[in-house]
């Protein structure tokens, strides 16, 4: 089995190397068969197409897009944590 | 969108509140209720820890419309008044957990609430252990027993959720941001290798005012440091769905 920390490592690239991405300083996680995106973009859209590149680029993997829209309006919009 | 099992959790650390913002931070809280079910605030509510500052904050967060969580910071150490602190906060209608739980009703779920100011000591590979010094086993000593409390209190609470509140980090990860030097004073892994043993869906925690927000522990528990300077606004909202 892969190990995670290259896992995560791959997703990575594709979230900086995929054309509809190419966001960098996304952080990645996986923990079993979990995989957490952390970072901060400044539109939804962007935050939906990296979970959409993250899960194609490892479909087996249950993803939780934690990728925070940054929004200077208070008083900020809630996280679902599921 | 919220439905009827969400739990929505207001969550802040790091008011820092003082004679001079009186009343301003009360002001923020307008409306709450209509945000989330319960407000926790995770340690330093007061610059030095005065009990004059403390009567301050007991005044902001008086009888608020929301079941109101608190644990204590290390400022809120520093004149030697916490434990009067706890009183006027506890008269004020805050529940201030020490090394303990509560278990709140929010509608049909029991939402258990397990937390303290915690400690530091570093994290895993790179922290200080009971060796040597009293001094330094004293300090790793503290930061040991309060762990073994929060692992004991969560094991015997009767809940349906449960999080954990903390004012010291339990990963390194929301400390991002702080300089490396300084990470064995802003938490320590033994609180989080504490929860993760015991079980919870979210651990809370401030004092790295330079930090990140968002972590996890090595278990995968989401961690979340809710330091003012770092969520940049009166308090962040987490959603259990
Ligand atoms: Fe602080
Ligand atoms: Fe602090």
């Amino acid at each position: 089995m892969e190990a995670p920390q290259y896992v995560a490592a791959r997703i990575q690239q594709a979230l900086a190397e995929d054309a509809r991405t190419h966001e960098l300083g996304i952080h990645v996680d996986v923990r079993g068969d979990q995989l957490f995106l952390r970072g901060q973009v400044s539109g939804s859209e962007q935050r939906e197409r990296l979970g959409q590149v993250a899960h194609e680029t490892a479909p087996d993997l249950k993803v939780h897009n934690e990728i925070k829209v940054v929004d200077v309006s208070e008083p900020g919009e809630d996280e679902h944590l599921d | 969108m919220s439905t009827l099992t969400d739990l929505r959790i207001a969550a802040v650390g790091d008011i820092h509140l003082g004679p001079e913002v009186r009343g301003e931070y009360r002001k923020r809280l307008h409306g709450i209720e209509d945000r989330a079910d319960v407000l926790m605030l995770a340690g330093d509510l007061t610059r030095h820890g005065t009990l004059e500052e403390g009567r301050l904050v007991a005044d902001e967060l008086r009888d608020l419309p929301v079941t109101t969580v608190a644990v204590l910071g290390n400022h809120d150490y520093h004149s030697n008044q916490q434990e009067a602190i706890v009183g006027v906060l506890r008269d004020a209608g805050v529940i201030v957990l020490e090394d303990d739980g509560v278990v709140i009703q929010c509608g049909g779920t029991k939402l258990g609430v397990v937390g303290g100011k915690g400690f530091g000591g570093g994290f895993a590979g790179k922290c200080a252990s009971e060796f040597g010094e009293p001094e330094i086993k004293n300090f790793v000593a503290h930061t040991r027993s309060i762990a073994e409390a929060w692992k004991v209190a969560l094991k015997e609470m009767d809940a349906d959720r449960r999080v954990v509140l903390s004012h010291y980090s339990p990963v390194k990860e929301t400390l991002h941001g702080e300089p490396l030097e300084i990470y064995p004073f802003l938490g320590s892994y033994l609180l989080a290798e504490a929860v993760d043993t015991a079980g919870a869906e979210l651990i809370l925690h401030g004092h790295a005012h330079k930090g990140s927000e968002k972590g996890l522990t090595p278990g995968g528990i989401r961690v979340r440091n809710v330091a003012l300077p770092v969520i940049g606004k009166a308090y962040a909202v987490y959603c259990l769905d």
